[in-house]
């Protein structure tokens, strides 16, 4: 007997001889376990946990009904791990119905016939494998993409930070904040409706507020003394520089993500009392997604090292929020930032890429089991265009080369703006041999050399390069990063950049 | 006696045949019946005036009786089932119905005895 790979049926029935017309006909393909009531069927589940494949369930028994079981299946939602077949006598429509609305895969009515109810057994356990199998895929597919995200976030740090000459951890720590914020403000009030699909949107898009950036000259970005009144008006015009360079682009601007983001990066430096910029929008006039990354920026701007401070410690910065030294923020928001300064503090220290992720993916995954079967599906499908959305959007305005390498397909993918200015296709395929294309070049087959020194642990490089393209020799910075898979026992590809491209001229 | 005419006492022989796919099967079924104990349950209940635990006793047997296609005896089990249901039974209604299930239940305990001693 393969004992292990036989699949597990609990049959629940006070009656003996129902339980063994039915062990009968199940012994030879399942193994069989048998509780007597109610009560023991709770406890046998618990026991055995999700290693039961299938539960067959009376009604009437003593102890606890057919009822009560499933309702504490339900109130553990173990009923959507362990599909669950009623048989009973009780053949009335309500009771029927009933049983359906707890979530019962299919109910049988006594009296049965043997083979069909095999048959019934079979189809279920095929129904819930592929469930399972399917639900498998997509968490692989969200993990997957949320992976890639929150690397894109991470490049987008780099790019609008560098010319700040920031570490880049600043719209990381955004990023976490605001989430923490969210949270506390929806377990705190129901006011705003939001969904996790909004507290989501609002993250993601938290990590684009400063990018009106762009369009600061770094002369006064980087100044390490106080800004003139003309320079500071000149600083201020990153609100509006970043939501017009949201609100020209041509195909996203309606998409909920850039609507999202245009309300932060225009409305992040408002003040509830109305004396903020660009706009001067007072208390709730201004989007709750610009005054919660408001505090966000805020705070971790104080806690932060810049060119023209030190850094503040958590409390201190608490502090100077609350007592209003830092700008003017709505009461309960406050609340939020004192009750949840803990969990903010906490984040800030555990600060991982891996830590982001697990964040995003807890949304996701909560969105996953609140939703309906067809909404699990759809979900991962805005996820991945929402995705693509940002892409566009970063390596659009980014004057950078991004190349993302899968060594399983051997494929190199690179940026639009990187592949016209090295004259390249943007799909590659990285055989080497060919000396007109990057890859085949002298250098990068060095840097190919680096690469495989990297490791899980440090993952991370960063070279200067010099590279043969059609257009000639050129050189650059490059940045880039291994991927691992299966616990980083296996490696699947480079992604990076490579900034400061100019042509050599010989 | 065979196991068909055994059934033209207490059941429906066709019906019980096209549920369970073999005799042996049915055989094996009705002689376990011998020893369920929810016949005993009930009448001791029903003595006790233990009404719930009577209805479950009683909601059992006709699960059974629907099963192995015990005609007889699924009517009265079915009526008794049904009066228990009530949360203050009509005792007198119970008690009548009780003969009518011990009168049918002796009649198929009975027959499937015979049935298992000429084997």
């Amino acid at each position: 007997m393969h004992k292990k790979n036989r699949q597990k049926i609990l049959i629940v029935d006070d009656s003996t001889m129902n339980r063994e017309i039915l062990i009968d006909m199940l012994h030879d393909e399942f193994d069989i376990i048998e509780a007597l009531d109610g009560l023991q069927a709770i406890k046998t589940i618990k026991d055995y946990n999700t290693s039961i494949d299938l539960m067959l369930l009376d009604i009437i028994m003593p102890e606890a009904d057919g009822f009560e079981v499933l309702a504490v299946m339900n109130e553990n939602h173990i009923i959507n791990d362990i599909p669950v077949i009623m048989i009973s006598a009780e053949n009335d429509d309500s009771c029927i119905e009933r049983a359906y609305e707890m979530g019962v895969t299919d109910y049988i009515s006594r009296p049965f016939n043997v083979s069909v109810v095999r048959r019934r057994v079979t189809n279920a356990l095929a129904l819930h494998a592929k469930h399972k199998k399917l639900l498998g895929i997509i968490t692989e597919q969200v993990y997957e993409k949320e992976k890639n995200n929150s690397m894109m976030i991470n490049i987008l740090s780099h790019i609008v930070e560098s010319r700040n000459g920031e570490s880049g951890m600043h719209t990381l720590n955004i990023f976490s904040i605001t989430n923490v914020l969210l949270r506390k403000l929806v377990e705190k009030t129901d006011k705003y409706k939001l969904t996790s699909k909004d507290m989501s949107l609002i993250t993601v898009a938290s990590s684009l507020h400063d990018i009106g950036k762009i369009g600061i000259p770094s002369a006064i970005l980087n100044k390490p003394a106080r800004l003139t009144a003309e320079e500071f008006s000149i600083m201020k015009t990153h609100t509006t520089i970043g939501s017009s360079l949201l609100e020209e682009m041509a195909v996203y601007r309606n998409e909920p993500l850039v609507k999202v983001a245009r309300e932060i990066c225009r409305w992040h430096h408002e003040r509830y009392d109305g004396k903020g910029y660009p706009d001067g929008l007072k208390g709730e006039n201004i989007p709750i997604s610009a005054q919660v990354v408001s505090v966000a920026d805020v705070y971790d701007a104080l806690t932060s090292e810049r060119c023209y401070k030190k850094a503040f410690s958590h409390e201190q910065a608490l502090n100077m929020i609350t007592n209003g030294e830092c700008g003017q923020f709505s009461p309960l928001l406050m609340e939020c930032l004192i009750e949840s300064h803990a969990d903010i503090i906490k984040e800030l220290q555990a600060h991982s890429n891996e830590k982001i992720q697990e964040n995003q993916l807890k949304n996701i995954i909560d969105e996953l089991i609140q939703y309906d079967e067809n909404d699990n599906i759809i979900n991962p499908l805005i996820q991945i265009e929402k995705d693509r959305e940002k892409l566009r959007f970063f390596t659009m305005k980014s004057e950078e080369l991004q190349f993302d390498y899968d060594c399983r397909t051997s494929v190199v993918i690179i940026s639009e703006w990187g592949a016209k200015l090295i004259g390249s296709r943007r799909t590659v395929l990285n055989l080497g041999g060919n000396d007109k294309c990057i890859l085949g070049s002298k250098h990068i087959q060095e840097f190919a050399s680096v690469l495989k020194t990297l490791t899980p642990e440090n993952p991370e490089t960063e070279n200067h390069i010099i590279f043969d393209t059609i257009n000639g020799k050129m050189c650059g910075k490059i940045t880039a990063r291994t991927l691992w898979e299966n616990n980083n026992s296996r490696y699947t590809g480079v992604i990076g950049k490579i900034s400061g491209l100019t042509k050599i001229e010989m | 006696m065979t196991l068909q005419e055994c059934y033209s006492i207490i059941g429906n022989y066709n019906e019980v045949m096209k549920r369970l796919p073999r005799e042996t099967m049915v055989i094996k079924f009705i002689m376990k019946f011998l020893d369920d104990k929810s016949y005993e349950n009930l009448m001791t209940a029903i003595e006790n005036s233990d009404y719930q635990s009577a209805f479950m006793a009683a909601h059992t047997i006709k699960g059974v009786c629907q099963n192995l296609s015990f005609t007889r005896l699924y009517e009265s089990s079915h009526l008794i089932t049904e009066a228990l249901r009530n949360e203050n039974p009509d005792i007198s209604l119970i008690s009548e119905l009780a003969g009518k299930v011990r009168e049918d239940y002796e009649i198929t305990v009975n027959t499937i005895k015979t049935f298992r001693d000429e084997q």
